[in-house]
């Protein structure tokens, strides 16, 4: 079976195709369940477009839960926080850091 | 009695037919969560989970601890079914005393029989649950007491906010912006960009538990007020890694410091409003440093959600009380205050000696004067029992006046975020808006022009009240 993987946007819409920083929780069963990894990875709508990619399924703000999966395969680990100071918004900075590093790159 | 703990305050609720433990193995994803929900829902026992999947025999997960009016009469030392209007009053009383906690040895501190420190530090060696679907993770502090300390004054705060297990070693939380942690953090760590101690305390006696729920003035320890309301000092214990005093009866006790430079997701949860609304990845990261428990250690969960469960129990008695104290301070003539469990502290009704438009606007400044965790506020004439809501909806749906009867108030950056009916751009800016309801007749009205409460005590005369009660059971009546 798939390794799956779960994150939470704002709003569904909100998580774009291609590669983005963004928090996951380990779905696969145990003790360990729902431990987060903050990554950097390709996301896909469709598993064809995305060879080899894990699932993911994407949570709202209020918790619900997309119909149909996404796929996700991560290509490197970060740290387990984003700096930015407490109360921040983390989704606003994550996105503003890959921002930045687009530039760079 | 003064309960040192959870552990016999269970005893005294076993013996009183409030505790349930369930030896059935079960499952903390879930599972413990939605059972302790529907118990919640059905006025049932508080829960002891002793078999936990994924986690040795004697890991175990309460639920429900002070849920009930029963059990926090119980935990104040009064009997299994003190009315409410009791509890109030025995709490009030007794806040009016302080004794300061004793500080006992390591030795002598049960919280220390295990101690992970550093890299052996591992959250996922608990049975955190998860506790409704669609969580934003494992929330292992709901029903806590979170320890700082103003470094300057040496003030050491108590405060019960959500924590959530992120990683081996990380936790997220989300203390409101607003809260006295928040303000602590605010005014002496974040200007020198230094992490601030923290310690999540599961499971010490029950009644430091309610008062991490109280809104006890800024420079006021908590646990002075625990030691007072229990009638003997708290026992704290030093921590292993921090600058903090925790209880030494706890059954979990995990040392942190909370960044001011990093974050991490938080949330979202279903919260004590009753709705999961809002409220997502703007919290706080707390590094574990260090982890203290006892042996078969109770990890202390809250199912929160729709009332009554232990935060919308706890809040109405310690809220109540301070309220009634801030009004009676701003010259409003309180008789009694009640915030009833139902309304989960956005509606409170107020007793009132003499009321009117101007007492009723009092009531609202006073509410909205710094941070505002209510929103709807009903003051009653005195002949109203603040703790009956049938007399209460009477007196609002039959006294408030709709078009002078009413006033409301707009501010931002202090509302409750929390509120569901706040859109999330109002979340957003902490903006909200509070109300009063004068549910009193208006003084200036002549006597001779105030209806007449058609109750049997009121409409009647005591001559014909007393014929009545005296052939009561030769009417055929019990």
């Amino acid at each position: 079976m798939d390794k799956e993987w779960q994150t939470f946007v704002r709003r569904f819409d909100d998580l774009k195709e291609g590669e983005v920083e963004l928090f996951v929780k380990d779905l696969t069963p145990g003790s360990k369940k729902y431990n987060t990894r903050h990554v950097r990875a390709t996301v896909a709508k469709a598993k064809g477009a995305l060879p080899e990619a894990e699932l993911l399924w994407i949570r709202s703000e209020s918790g619900i839960t997309a119909l149909e999966p996404w796929y996700i395969r991560i290509l490197e680990e970060l740290p387990e926080w984003v700096p930015g100071k407490p109360w921040e918004n983390v989704l606003d900075i994550t996105e503003k850091v890959k921002k930045r590093k687009s530039k760079v790159r | 009695m003064a309960f040192k703990d959870h552990r016999d305050f269970f005893e005294v609720l076993e013996k009183n037919g409030e505790l349930t433990r369930i030896a059935q193995e079960v499952d903390w994803d879930l599972e413990v969560g939605a059972i302790g929900r529907k118990v919640y829902e059905t006025g049932g026992p508080c829960l002891l989970f002793e078999k936990i999947k994924d986690y040795p025999k004697g890991f175990r997960i309460s639920n429900g601890t002070t849920g009930t009016w029963s059990r926090v009469g119980l935990a104040m030392g009064l009997r299994r079914n003190a009315s409410v209007r009791e509890i109030y009053k025995t709490y009030e009383e007794k806040l009016s005393q302080k004794i300061p906690p004793r500080i006992v040895k390591k030795e002598d501190a049960p919280c220390k029989e295990n101690i992970m420190i550093g890299d052996n530090v591992d959250l996922y060696k608990f049975p955190s649950p998860m506790i409704h679907e669609g969580d934003g993770g494992r929330y292992i502090g709901t029903w806590d007491v979170v320890v700082c300390k103003d470094p300057e004054t040496g003030w050491t705060n108590w405060g019960m906010y959500r924590f959530m297990v992120h990683t081996k070693d990380w936790l997220t939380g989300w203390p409101q912006s607003t809260s006295q942690l928040a303000m602590i953090f605010k005014e002496r760590y974040l200007p020198k960009n230094q992490p601030m101690p923290v310690a999540i305390v599961l499971g010490t006696d029950p009644v430091s538990h309610i008062i991490a729920t109280a809104p006890i003035g800024i420079q006021e320890s908590e646990v002075d007020y625990v030691g007072g309301i229990r009638g003997a000092p708290v026992e704290l214990v030093a921590c292993e890694t921090i600058d903090l005093l925790v209880p030494a009866h706890a059954e979990i006790v995990i040392e942190g410091e909370l960044m001011p430079d990093k974050i991490a997701p938080d949330g979202p949860f279903g919260e004590y409003p009753g709705y999961r609304s809002g409220t997502m990845c703007e919290g706080v990261a707390v590094k574990v440093k260090a982890i203290s428990y006892r042996s078969h250690p109770i990890v202390t969960m809250i199912a929160l959600g729709i009332p009554p469960d232990d935060a919308s129990i706890a809040a109405s008695l310690t809220a109540a009380v301070s309220m009634k104290k801030g009004l009676l301070r701003r010259g409003v003539p309180v008789t009694e205050v009640y915030v009833p469990p139902e309304g989960v502290t956005h509606l409170i009704i107020v007793g009132v000696k003499k009321g009117g438009m101007e007492v009723a606007r009092n009531v609202l400044d006073y509410f909205t004067a710094r941070r505002v965790m209510t929103s709807k506020h009903i003051v009653v004439d005195e002949d109203v029992d603040v703790f009956n809501m049938a007399e209460v909806l009477h007196a609002f749906a039959t006294k408030c006046h709709p078009g002078r009867g009413i006033a409301y108030e707009w501010y931002e950056g202090r509302a409750n975020s929390l509120t569901p009916f706040y859109s999330p751009a109002e979340r957003k800016k902490l903006k909200g808006v509070s109300v009063v309801f004068d549910s009193t007749w208006p003084p200036e009205w002549p006597k001779d022009i105030v209806p007449i409460k058609a109750s049997f005590r009121t409409i009647y005369s005591q001559e014909v009240q007393e014929r009545v009660i005296k052939n009561w059971e030769k009417y055929g009546l019990k």
